[in-house]
């Protein structure tokens, strides 16, 4: 099985609690809405970088940060160099745009499903005091959204297979069996898997209602405090800025 | 054939939420998230497309929902899928969060309403779920002007001309019409599917 799908921190210099990275999730949410330019998020997704080059995925990291820069910096010189052909000015902005939007949020999944093994999510999230309905379904949720990927790239490769294409043309072609033919193995193949992750955690005691000891201890430490405060500080100024000044303070 | 009748009769004993079917809630959760996503960010580049996406996300994931309501059939695989959704969808904007944890409240009371038995209950229910993919959008109806005056900045003025041409007085009607629209021909669909193989493979 390839560990780096669900999880692996035995490369990590820090590391840093679940609960942490929930945080870092979280900020990510509020502040998506206000990512369209300036150098506050790009300090923003530099910290995410850090913290995820920390956990032991530098090179994702140093990858994600340059794909980030770049499209900030295109987004930048299209929206100053006006417009000689507006075709061509939409279709970069917008894929400029996509990447900008969607970049911080993927990569803080990224740091919880790639560095946190799902023992780690389980105790973290109890030791949160929230109830079992609570904790299961976020955390098998972050476990399975990997899974979830796994499957389509097979389902994608053995349609390319059978010569059944995915393109944009042939889905509007043919919509219904498009539809049909991703659902059907898709749902066939994860509700094996469920069945194999629900046995697996009854045979582990998840069903009984005593409260459950771990082989993971987890702590908040010194380093999770200080990358909790930088995210809520640098979330804290992005919102502020944008709410007093419009989108011209950034 | 042993293990069919030990799972049938704990499901007649048993009206809570068991840890395997939270594991299923939030399982199918991951599956509907990650195909909405597919959907919302492959077709999103064309200003059309990103208004009609409760449309599309409808006809995609109803038959995940459904399966998803009909393989725990207790109160609260609907409600956890919607506050996970909410999660994922609506975090930062409170509001769009409320109304779509409300919209799976909803639906949860409409399969109650056919006591978990009825499959016509569990279909419908269906069109009160998709509601929640109108929440994230509550922005554009209620904060309009701030809406645009961020998107010219976000997507650029080309897209934001061409979003503000379908951003009319009364979208949100136009948009709640075509989330009940895409659920009802996502819900023919996935009933469809269902008889046609999950039923006879005995997944549900």
């Amino acid at each position: 099985m390839d560990t780096i799908l669900y999880g692996d921190d035995s490369k990590a210099l820090v590391r840093f609690d679940p609960r942490t990275k929930l945080f870092i999730f979280l900020s990510c949410g509020l502040t998506s809405m206000y990512t369209y330019s300036g150098i506050y998020i790009l300090l923003f997704t530099g910290a995410i970088c850090a913290v995820l080059a920390l956990s032991g995925k530098p090179w994702t990291a140093l990858k994600a940060f340059l794909l980030f820069s770049v499209a900030l910096y295109v987004k930048e010189a299209v929206d100053r160099g006006g417009s000689p052909a507006p075709a061509v000015v939409l279709i970069v902005s917008v894929v400029t745009t996509l990447i900008l939007y969607a970049l911080p949020t993927i990569l803080s999944i990224l740091l919880i499903v790639q560095t946190t093994r799902i023992s780690q999510f389980l105790s973290a999230l109890s030791a949160m005091h929230l109830p079992v309905r609570v904790v299961i379904p976020i955390a098998v949720l972050f476990r399975f959204i990997p899974t979830v990927q796994d499957e389509w790239n097979g389902i994608r490769k053995a349609m390319a297979f059978r010569g059944i294409s995915l393109s944009f043309g042939s889905v509007l072609r043919h919509p219904w069996r498009s539809i049909e033919y991703v659902l059907v193995p898709l749902l066939f193949s994860t509700v094996g898997v469920m069945e194999e992750l629900a046995a697996a955690a009854l045979a582990r005691g998840m069903d009984i209602d005593v409260k459950r000891s771990s082989y993971e201890e987890m702590k908040l430490r010194a380093a999770d405090y200080i990358a909790m405060a930088v995210f809520a500080v640098l979330a804290a100024v992005i919102i502020l800025r944008v709410s007093t000044k419009g989108a011209a303070g950034l | 054939m042993a293990k069919k009748e030990i799972n049938q009769t704990t499901q007649n004993d048993d009206k809570k939420m068991r840890t395997r079917d939270l594991i299923y809630a939030g399982a199918f959760g991951a599956v509907y998230i990650v195909l909405m996503l597919i959907v919302v960010l492959g077709t999103s580049a064309i200003p059309i497309l990103y208004i009609v996406a409760p449309f599309t996300v409808g006809v995609v994931c109803a038959t995940v929902y459904e399966l998803c309501v009909l393989k725990v059939h207790k109160f609260g695989a609907a409600l956890i899928l919607g506050v996970l959704f909410a999660l994922v969808a609506c975090s930062g904007n409170i509001l769009g969060m409320v109304l779509a944890i409300a919209a799976a409240l909803a639906a949860e009371l409409i399969i109650k309403a056919g006591n978990y038995k009825s499959r016509k209950m569990y279909l419908l229910s269906f069109l009160a779920f998709n509601l929640n993919m109108v929440c994230p959008y509550t922005m554009l109806y209620f904060h309009r002007d701030e809406f645009m005056a961020r998107s010219v900045s976000f997507y650029g003025q080309e897209f934001a001309d061409e979003l503000a041409k379908y951003a009319v007085n009364g979208l949100a009607f136009i948009q709640i019409g075509l989330a009940l629209a895409g659920a009802a021909i996502g819900v023919f669909i996935a009933s469809k599917l269902i008889n046609k193989h999950f039923e006879k493979a005995n997944i549900i």
